[in-house]
């Protein structure tokens, strides 16, 4: 009987460290090697996220805590720090949410749905700290701006009611991360202290909430994080597998490229240019990939904009005019795909049904562009049938197309439509400014004589301060929530900075945004029908959907190539060597 | 007596320095402080895309940095705060800016002081030699390098050594490796690279200052009369003719280490990826981060007037005949 109970536990001890030599799906990993992400979009601003307005921020902070949920590359909810998905009331008014009992701050405290609560209520909502994006939980109620009310319901589970209905607001619930109670009390009502406070600038409090733990960060050089051996999900699979998460800053894409050919980083983005040579090099996979971006050119409705604009049929016939083929192909080296509204295709509110598709095929051409404008007065016919493209009074048209300097692209793109338009005998003049001036003297705006502070959208009677007919920017969607987008188009949309109102695309982003819109179909149709007006009526020319390249060597397995790659990083290891 | 004139001189000077720099340093933040931007510029965007008021934001972020107060107030309040060792808290980076610049200058420091020594050297060797050796094969070579050394454009020649040496070769990393111990022959082996791309242009300017002073000299009486009394040619080129001409080439030496610690070792910085002050600054100026902005140009200031002092100290060594009053 002893032997046989002593063959049992040695059976049990090998089955034990079989498994866990074969982690995931049969694959052997183990822990090793440092992974370096190279990056050049500038550094974080902090790590004390709440904070930050910047992404890169909130991303050097994810590495060490994770989000109550994400999202996979079908769109598909992961939970993270969630038992279970979250409930929604009938009414979409109450939102349940159920944390993992097993997640720790680094002094072993429980992390209780009393830290969600009061990150919530004392921190987020608080005057005192100015949480940049407090208006995410926020809404209107009989003309006031409330905010939703969180409520502890007990340690592991947690509400959040509304008084208005807003279907895609549990996507704001899903990217909640907490702060520590028993830390942050120590610092609430003192911005100053709170801003400097060492635990929070040195995320020290992470626990287990992220696959990895704090360890270095070297401004405008490197962030390190190291594997954290508690991560509550990979306790069970033994994972993250890399000792090192390293994300290196470059300040040029040419050194950040070669770093990746020689072998010494793991991962970065490809230029298109770029992309054959590096998916030649036997050491390198590169996956293209959508993303949620797009570009456009946002045509001036306001005073201070040709004045032709405002009127839908010179939009439409500017469109027209201007190839997104050539964009998409030439410039882009097909590494985009022409966009006619403002949902890419990866969303699942995308519709393909009734939509205007200005600028190809059969809505483009030179001559069609030009009948359009001539039909709406703004062109003289010559004796051959050639029409020549003027202003009403017959003078030339001389339109200015301003756009940031840094991105080569976008310059050629500007290249381009002003070449597409002179065809038309539209002369355009391409104004060059960097980024920050862009925004202060030609986006930012104020009505003319007033006291106001320029803003992105001051009313219908607002200008900027430089003259500007055509913008080109990028702009993106939130794929699962595009009700989002609405501060672009709607007359009172913050970032309506070129003037277009129009009452039914307002109507229908309210009812996106409603009860209504809780039933799916529902709000697919009024997605269908957004898509549908504003492909028609181009209040920008919505240019190109753009693809990404990111490549990695290619000992790195356990990507899931996609619009969310990154969403199963904590699972990525390096290829054992055989 | 000694020197004594000198130490009163140097005092005066170090007393000028400070006046020269509590002006920048005034200049400096007024110029930071009134321009039309603000350190809530970034934000704007980000705030107007989730339907935030920009003017609130704008407002939350200059209080939590004490930018709401009056210009003055807040200029005496970094004054004050200077002067008790407090350099204030830089919001770009989210650190102490005293510590920002302790953990950055290194970076910079070992960089400058080896791309000097190695243009220096190298240079002066080569002026020499090609002024003794005027019109040979060997000198219109040098001089043909040097031009191009001159004309080549540092960012172009800093990928290139990147694209050969390393991703060719793999003689070296493709960037600077902060990890690295400083004091190690690994970190010498990793600024080899960025001390060529930034030395280089130096070095051939050298190269043409050198041999043109060199020949200036050459041609003096006093050389004739050191040959004719029968000095040894390694005497005469060494003790009489490369002293002389030692003394514009200082000058143009520390004028030139004055440059780069204002912005030239810039581009060597990005391109190795090297954290050092010139890629701190430039990134706090785009941030209007007014604290590192203040405290970077102070520092810069104090290096250019001392390295302007040493200059004009080691011209008294180099001509005993030159005295300050």
């Amino acid at each position: 009987m002893k032997k046989i109970g002593m063959g049992i536990a040695l059976a049990l001890v090998l089955i034990i460290t079989l498994m866990a030599g074969c982690a995931k799906g049969g694959v052997s990993t183990t822990v090793k090697g440092d992974f370096i992400d190279g990056e050049s979009g500038g550094d974080a601003e902090t790590l004390n996220w709440i904070l930050a307005a910047d992404a890169t921020s909130f991303s050097y902070a994810g590495h060490t805590v994770d989000s109550l949920a994400t999202y996979d590359n079908q769109l598909n909810i992961q939970l993270r720090c969630l038992a279970k998905d979250i409930e929604v009331s009938p009414d979409g008014l109450v939102y349940t949410v159920t944390i993992r009992n097993d997640l720790k701050w680094s002094n072993g405290l429980a992390v209780t749905s009393e830290d969600y609560v009061y990150t919530l209520k004392n921190l987020m909502f608080s005057d005192w700290l100015n949480y940049p994006y407090k208006s995410d939980w926020q809404e209107e109620v009989d003309g006031k701006t409330v905010f939703v009310t969180p409520q502890v319901v007990n340690d592991t589970t947690f509400s959040i009611i509304r008084q208005n209905a807003y279907p895609e607001f549990i996507y704001t619930i899903y990217s909640l991360t907490p702060y520590p109670k028993y830390i942050a009390v120590n610092y609430e009502g003192n911005v100053e202290a709170f801003t400097q406070a060492p635990e929070f600038n040195n995320l020290s409090y992470t626990g287990n909430l992220g696959p990895y733990k704090f360890k270095e960060w070297s401004r405008n050089d490197r962030f390190v994080v190291e594997r954290n051996p508690d991560y509550y999900l990979g306790k069970d699979i033994g994972a993250p597998y890399f000792d090192q998460y390293i994300i290196k800053l470059f300040g040029d894409s040419t050194t950040r490229q070669a770093a990746l050919q020689a072998g010494d980083i793991t991962s970065t983005g490809i230029e298109p240019a770029e992309v054959n040579r590096f998916k030649s090099m036997p050491n390198i996979n590169v996956y293209t990939i959508p993303t949620r971006g797009y570009t456009l050119l946002a045509y001036n409705q306001r005073a201070n904009g040709w004045e032709a604009l405002k009127d839908k049929k010179v939009r439409q016939a500017l469109s027209t005019a201007i190839s997104k083929q050539t964009i998409s192909q030439a410039i882009l080296l097909g590494f985009a795909e022409p966009a006619y509204s403002f949902i890419p295709t990866t969303s699942p509110w995308y519709t393909d049904e009734g939509i205007s598709k200005y600028g190809v095929d059969p809505l483009f051409g030179k001559q069609l562009a030009a009948e359009l404008l001539f039909n709406e007065g703004y062109g003289t016919k010559e004796n051959d049938g050639t029409i020549r493209v003027t202003n009403k009074d017959g003078t030339p048209v001389n339109l200015i197309l301003a756009v940031n300097t840094g991105s080569k692209p976008a310059q050629d793109m500007a290249f381009s439509i002003r070449k597409d338009l002179l065809q038309l005998g539209i002369e355009t003049e391409i104004k060059l400014v960097p980024w920050a001036t862009l925004l202060r003297q030609y986006v930012m705006n104020t009505v003319p004589d007033s006291k106001q502070e320029p803003a992105y959208n001051n009313g219908s009677e607002a200008v900027s301060q430089q003259r500007w007919d055509m913008i080109l920017m990028g702009f993106n969607t939130d794929l699962l929530a595009p009700s989002g987008s609405h501060v672009f188009f709607t007359t009172k949309g913050g970032l309506n900075f070129f003037g277009y109102s129009n009452p039914e695309v307002d109507e229908l982003f309210g009812r996106a945004r409603s009860e209504e819109a809780l039933d799916k179909t529902s709000r697919r149709q009024i997605y269908a029908e957004l898509s549908q007006v504003l492909s028609d009526e181009q209040p920008v020319d919505f240019l190109v959907f753009h693809r990404a390249n990111v490549a990695f060597q290619k000992n790195v397995m356990g990507i899931d190539p996609g619009v969310n790659m990154g969403y199963n990083y904590y699972i990525w290891y390096f290829e054992p060597v055989k | 007596m000694g020197k004594s004139w000198l130490r009163d001189y140097i005092v005066k000077r170090l007393l000028y320095a400070v006046i020269i720099a509590w002006g920048i340093l005034t200049i400096t933040f007024i110029l930071v402080r009134v321009g039309p931007s603000s350190p809530a510029d970034k934000y704007l965007a980000n705030i107007a895309a989730r339907g935030g008021d920009p003017a609130q934001v704008t407002a939350a972020v200059e209080a939590r940095y004490g930018l709401d107060k009056p210009i003055y107030v807040q200029y005496f309040n970094y004054l004050g705060n200077l002067f008790r060792g407090n350099w204030g808290w830089s919001f770009s980076t989210s650190m102490p800016v005293i510590e920002l610049i302790k953990t950055h200058w290194i970076y910079s420091f070992q960089l400058i002081l080896l791309s000097s020594i190695f243009a220096a050297v190298l240079g002066i060797l080569i002026g020499i030699y090609s002024a003794v050796k005027q019109y040979t094969k060997t000198d219109y070579a040098f001089t043909f390098m040097s031009f191009i050394g001159i004309s080549i454009p540092t960012f172009w020649l800093g990928i290139m050594l990147i694209l050969v040496f390393s991703v060719k070769l793999g003689l070296f990393k493709t960037y600077y490796d902060t990890s690295l111990p400083l004091f190690s022959l690994d970190n010498l082996k990793a600024l080899i690279l960025p001390v060529i791309t930034l030395g280089t242009g130096m070095l051939a300017g050298y190269v043409r200052y050198t041999r043109s002073a060199m020949l200036d000299n050459l041609k003096k009486a006093f050389v004739t009369t050191a040959r004719a009394k029968g000095l040894p040619e390694r005497t005469v080129i060494g003790k009489h003719v490369f002293r002389n001409a030692l003394l514009p080439l200082v000058t143009i030496i520390m004028f030139d280490l004055g440059s780069i610690v204002f912005g030239g070792a810039y581009l060597t910085e990005i391109i190795f990826g090297i954290p050092g002050l010139g890629q701190i600054s430039f990134n706090a100026i785009f941030a209007n981060d007014y604290p590192v902005v203040v405290a970077v140009t102070l520092i810069g200031t104090f290096m250019v007037l001392l390295v302007n002092l040493a200059t004009d100290i080691s011209y008294t060594y180099l001509d005993p005949r030159i005295r300050y009053g």
